[in-house]
């Protein structure tokens, strides 16, 4: 069945995608023309990126904005999925208000959340970049708390834990060698997202006063205005490859944790 | 004897307290903490400021100024841009999600969520250009319509007004309402439709009578997310105004980084406290329509 409708012509489908991607393609594919003019000849080079990846501070930001999404990934999953499957496990009556807590930054405008940060965190937490994966992780909270409940959900997790404890396994054992490769599909689904996020969040970061890859793109704007397309585009494109390589290595099965 | 009992009594009950709270509470102490420290506190402090005065003594003022000029315009565009955005993008965007779904093979399915969630993140600088390359005096689909006979910038039209920044706002929207409303789609099983033939109905039927009924609720639910995220859209209004288009996100900015001065020093605060009721109003529900279609949606 599937396979016969796979191979059947499909009009509605192929025309929303083609609606579609006129829609997402030709800005992208306009800047990206830009991108690749060089000015001085007439023609069409790689000059600008070249230009790009040979500045200083290229590689400075883009380290920095890797390395703390790298960092909310950590805590991230750290602290997500052992009170997670304690939550599924214990039938704790926190659950209820762990839930709700969750959500809640949906609720919250950036921006304001922004305000909120600046005027309360100690002069310590305020000096180290340390502060943004924290607030990049209660950004992403929503998202990822959903995502690894969905995958908890969809397994018997008390009998993978009996059997897993009553075979030896410590909580950390248990928790790394059979609960995270079980649910390998929502967890790396919730990095996927959380790294995104981390990647290319700019209010918070502009409005705190921080220096990241995004912010920096706005920086080069002002005196290079083709290299900061050059650069733009790839900021589009290396979270695309990662998020694509990510989703598509994963098995399929365990994607859909939902079904 | 008595006293002996009760000395006995008290260290049991505290340990059986201890106990408690180690079973109860203690697992979840890590996230309580950072999304105590990192979030609740933040917020907290920010209604509390935001009844400041400048000399710290309790105050509405702020909240009078937030209300008016220019203040008052500012949350009626982000109000404005957030309600067009999400209208325009929200049927459109159930549309493409029910052909992906319905009739999307994995592969295809797989990779629409991959780019809907890097489109839908898009914004800022980078979106900036996308659209002057492609909509701006000398973008490409400009010229293209300028050749049909139809010159975009005859008359008031700039990426930096109104119009221009709902048109841009559409390019993360779009892929948002995909991602949102897909999920609802998903769960839409295939027997109810054939149910509803057997017993007689016609295709027609079946959406009045079944599929749009239980599509609704889900698709509000997507249109006020998608309202939220356009009031509080701040990267890209940033990237194309230039402080022709009063918008709060923006006013906020201004005020935080003092490019902008007030009398009240506090002002900001109420400003980001009145965002913060306005988007409540929207999320909330939504949130409430989710948690209760979540329970048919489970398979």
């Amino acid at each position: 069945m599937a396979k016969t409708l796979r191979v059947r012509f499909q009009p509605p489908l192929v025309l929303t995608l083609l609606i579609l991607g006129f829609f997402v393609f030709i800005p992208m594919i306009s800047a990206f023309e830009y991108s690749i003019r060089t000015p001085l000849t007439g023609g069409y080079g790689w000059t600008h990126y070249i230009w790009a990846i040979r500045e200083d501070d290229f590689f400075h930001y883009i380290l920095r904005s890797m390395w703390l999404a790298g960092v909310t990934v950590t805590i991230t999953l750290f602290v997500l999925v052992p009170t997670l499957t304690w939550l599924h496990l214990s039938r704790s009556k926190v659950r209820g208000l762990i839930d709700g807590l969750s959500l809640l930054p949906l609720v919250i405008p950036v921006v304001a959340f922004a305000v909120g940060a600046q005027i309360s965190f100690p002069e310590f937490v305020q000096n180290t970049v340390l502060e943004l994966p924290f607030l990049y992780f209660v950004l992403a909270l929503p998202y990822a708390y959903r995502s690894l409940d969905i995958g908890l959900n969809s397994i018997p997790l008390k009998t993978i834990t009996e059997a897993a404890r009553s075979a030896g396994a410590n909580w950390w054992r248990t928790i790394t060698a059979v609960i995270v490769p079980v649910i390998r599909g929502s967890v790396m689904a919730t990095i996927a997202l959380t790294f995104a996020l981390s990647l290319g969040e700019y209010t918070l970061t502009v409005l705190l006063h921080w220096d990241t890859f995004p912010t920096w793109v706005t920086f080069v704007a002002q005196d290079n205005i083709l290299g900061a397309i050059a650069i733009s585009m790839m900021s589009l494109i290396i979270p695309f490859l990662i998020l694509t390589v990510i989703t598509l290595f994963v098995p399929e099965r365990s994607m859909q944790g939902r079904k | 004897m008595t006293s002996q009992v009760i000395e006995g009594g008290a260290p049991s009950r505290g340990r059986a307290f201890l106990a408690s709270f180690i079973k109860n509470i203690l697992p979840a102490v890590p996230l309580l903490l950072i999304v105590g420290f990192f979030f609740l506190f933040p917020i907290a402090r920010l209604i509390y400021v935001s009844f400041l005065s400048n000399d710290n003594t309790f105050t509405i003022d702020n909240f009078k100024t937030a209300v008016q000029e220019p203040y008052r315009t500012g949350f009626l565009n982000s109000i404005k841009i957030g309600v067009f955005s999400a209208a325009i993008a929200a049927f459109p965007g159930a549309i493409a999600a029910y052909f992906i779904e319905t009739r999307g093979n994995s592969k295809l399915r797989r990779t629409i969520a991959v780019m809907s969630g890097v489109l839908a993140n898009t914004g800022g600088v980078p979106l900036a250009f996308m659209f002057y390359a492609a909509l701006g005096m000398q973008g490409y689909l400009t010229k293209f319509l300028k050749y049909l006979g139809w010159d975009l910038y005859a008359g008031t039209f700039s990426l930096g007004s109104f119009i221009g920044l709902l048109v841009v706002y559409l390019y993360f929207q779009l892929p948002l309402m995909v991602i949102v409303f897909s999920p609802a789609i998903v769960s839409l099983r295939r027997e109810w439709s054939e149910a509803a033939r057997n017993l007689g109905a016609s295709q027609f039927n079946y959406w009045i009578r079944i599929g749009i009924p239980l599509l609704f609720p889900s698709f509000i639910a997507s249109f006020l997310l998608l309202f939220a995220s356009g009031f509080s859209a701040y990267a890209t209004a940033n990237a194309l105004t230039v402080g022709n288009l009063p918008l709060t996100p923006l006013q906020i900015g201004g005020l935080l980084d003092g490019n902008v001065s007030a009398a009240q020093l506090n002002l900001g605060k109420a400003l980001g406290v009145v965002m913060i009721v306005i988007s409540a109003c929207a999320v909330i529900p939504y949130l409430a329509i989710q948690r209760r279609s979540a329970k048919w949606q489970k398979r």
